[in-house]
């Protein structure tokens, strides 16, 4: 028995339906009102932003922006600032670009994002998710970090310095998933690019913090950040000759 | 036609997965049938514009996917079923559904009510609001039927839709696909052969990445007729009738 069956029956005892009432078509409003969910107020934003409902509701989908990743960043950037406010080392801006990082590879892909596959084949455009998606894990994460560098008093000099950086190793994390179409390698790679970037500052510089405190670095990380971008683009392309 | 490939092919590496396959279709049930890793999911894959071809020629609802204006109308008037159904566990049937409704670019005024309509269509009313990580496989793939109908698709593409499904359950599905066989092109990959001969006008049997036999359910019962195949059911003797023959023709041949 279905629940129009059940919705017809109740009303019986009232007498038969007039002939030219389509009861089916009756439930099938009323499911349609009762079932409805409601866009709570994000993806309401969301939608009036982006112009697209379907967009919106995958942005409010995003793996790494559920809250169960936004509890696990709060908690580590406050580990961050705890250590930073012991130690006098800007834990915080060293953190922030490794944790945007594996938001951003996590945030769309095949393993992570269990209806990846079905998206594909959808016509609001798989690589208008990704990117959207990537911006809001990326902004989200760079909010929490400078909420994170403002506490730490110590961090305060190099609170804007890390975000150049940081995108550079979203785009690098970014760049190599969508390439591999492994978020696993996808945040590897971001990790281990800087790591090495801070290995690197302190054989150079004898100190960590020259990958963010550096001016002169800024021109060659906005540089490779816009060259995985440009791989990032040519990976997600319209593939030529499908016809 | 809705679907029109010209020696489409597809290779992964150096293994060929689709060979050069040519093929028509308009409004029917379509039922693509073969043995594991003959090339159906692949051919599913690009017809579905996940995958993209190697080689040859393909268009879709009279329009090529390779570029971005039509490939987004193809998949407006498209519903696809993939062989593993990923889904979000803590959205309701109602939500997923909704939410590739949504993707599908369909008005929003008309979601409620086509959603409410595709849940009833796969009987899953009285679960409308219950949590996808409760149900079971079988209601789970009834799920993904109905995300892929919602939009009242104009090319169905289904990939083992049946698995999972009780007796009773594709019963009822054979005689939706019907229905939407009426007006659309659906394509239903399968290995099941009793859902080819309840449901579909039209079967083509794929091995090796090729299309080795195409016609109608009768012409395929009539390959195994005195060929003394393996087989329970008239079907599936034509089904393994024209397998050996394609295989030993590919022996012949190397």
């Amino acid at each position: 028995m279905t629940c129009g069956d059940d919705l017809t029956g109740g009303y019986r005892d009232a007498g038969p339906a007039p002939d030219d009432v389509d009861l089916d078509r009756v439930w099938l409003g009323v499911a349609a009102q009762v079932w409805r969910r409601q866009p709570g107020p994000a993806e309401r934003m969301a939608g009036r932003l982006l112009r697209s409902p379907g967009l919106a509701r995958a942005l409010v989908t995003t793996p790494s922006l559920l809250l169960g990743w936004v509890i696990a960043t709060v908690v580590i950037l406050l580990a961050g600032v705890g250590f930073t406010l012991g130690t006098g080392t800007p834990w915080v801006a060293l953190l922030a670009p490794g944790i945007a990082a594996a938001g951003i590879a996590y945030a769309y892909g095949p393993g992570i994002d269990p209806a990846w596959e079905l998206s594909q084949s959808m016509a609001v455009s798989d690589r208008m998710v990704l990117l959207v998606r990537a911006l809001a894990v990326f902004g989200l994460n760079a909010a929490l970090g400078l909420a994170a560098s403002a506490a730490s008093g110590a961090a305060a000099a190099v609170t804007f310095g890390w975000l150049v950086p940081m995108t550079a190793v979203c785009a690098l994390a970014l760049a190599v998933a969508t390439v591999t179409r492994s978020p696993n390698v996808g945040v590897a790679a971001g990790s281990a690019g800087w790591v090495i970037a801070l290995l690197a500052s302190q054989a150079a510089e004898g100190r960590f913090t020259a990958a963010i405190t550096d001016s002169f670095l800024v021109l060659p990380y906005l540089a490779f950040a816009a060259g995985c971008g440009a791989v990032v683009l040519f990976a997600t392309r319209i593939p030529r000759g499908s016809s | 036609m809705n679907v029109e490939l010209t020696e489409l092919t597809r290779k992964f590496g150096h293994t060929q997965a689709v060979a050069g396959v040519t093929l028509q279709a308009g409004a029917g049930v379509f039922g693509l049938l073969g043995p594991n890793g003959a090339g159906k999911t692949s051919l599913l894959r690009m017809m579905a514009t996940v995958l993209p071809p190697t080689s040859g020629t393909l268009r879709l609802l009279g329009r090529d996917p390779g570029g971005y204006g039509p490939r987004r109308e193809i998949r407006r008037r498209l519903g696809y079923l993939p062989q593993n159904l990923g889904y979000y566990p803590g959205f309701t049937v109602y939500d997923f559904v909704e939410y590739f409704a949504l993707l599908k670019d369909m008005p929003p005024g008309q979601v409620p009510s086509a959603v409410a309509t595709a849940i009833e269509q796969v009987g899953l009313g009285d679960k409308a609001r219950i949590k996808l990580r409760t149900l079971s496989g079988g209601m789970l793939r009834r799920v993904g039927i109905a995300q892929a109908i919602v939009n009242q698709p104009e090319l169905l593409l289904l990939d083992e839709p049946t698995a999972g499904l009780d007796p009773e359950q594709r019963v009822a599905f054979r005689a939706l696909l019907r229905e939407f066989g009426e007006r659309a092109t659906v394509i239903v990959s399968t290995h099941l052969v009793e859902d080819v001969a309840a449901a579909c006008s039209e079967v083509t049997l794929m091995d090796s990445g090729a299309i080795v036999f195409h016609g109608t359910p009768d012409e395929l019962i009539a390959q195994g007729e005195g060929s003394g195949a393996a087989g329970d059911a008239p079907l599936e003797r034509g089904y393994s009738a024209i397998l050996a023959a394609a295989r030993s023709g590919v022996a012949a041949r190397s």
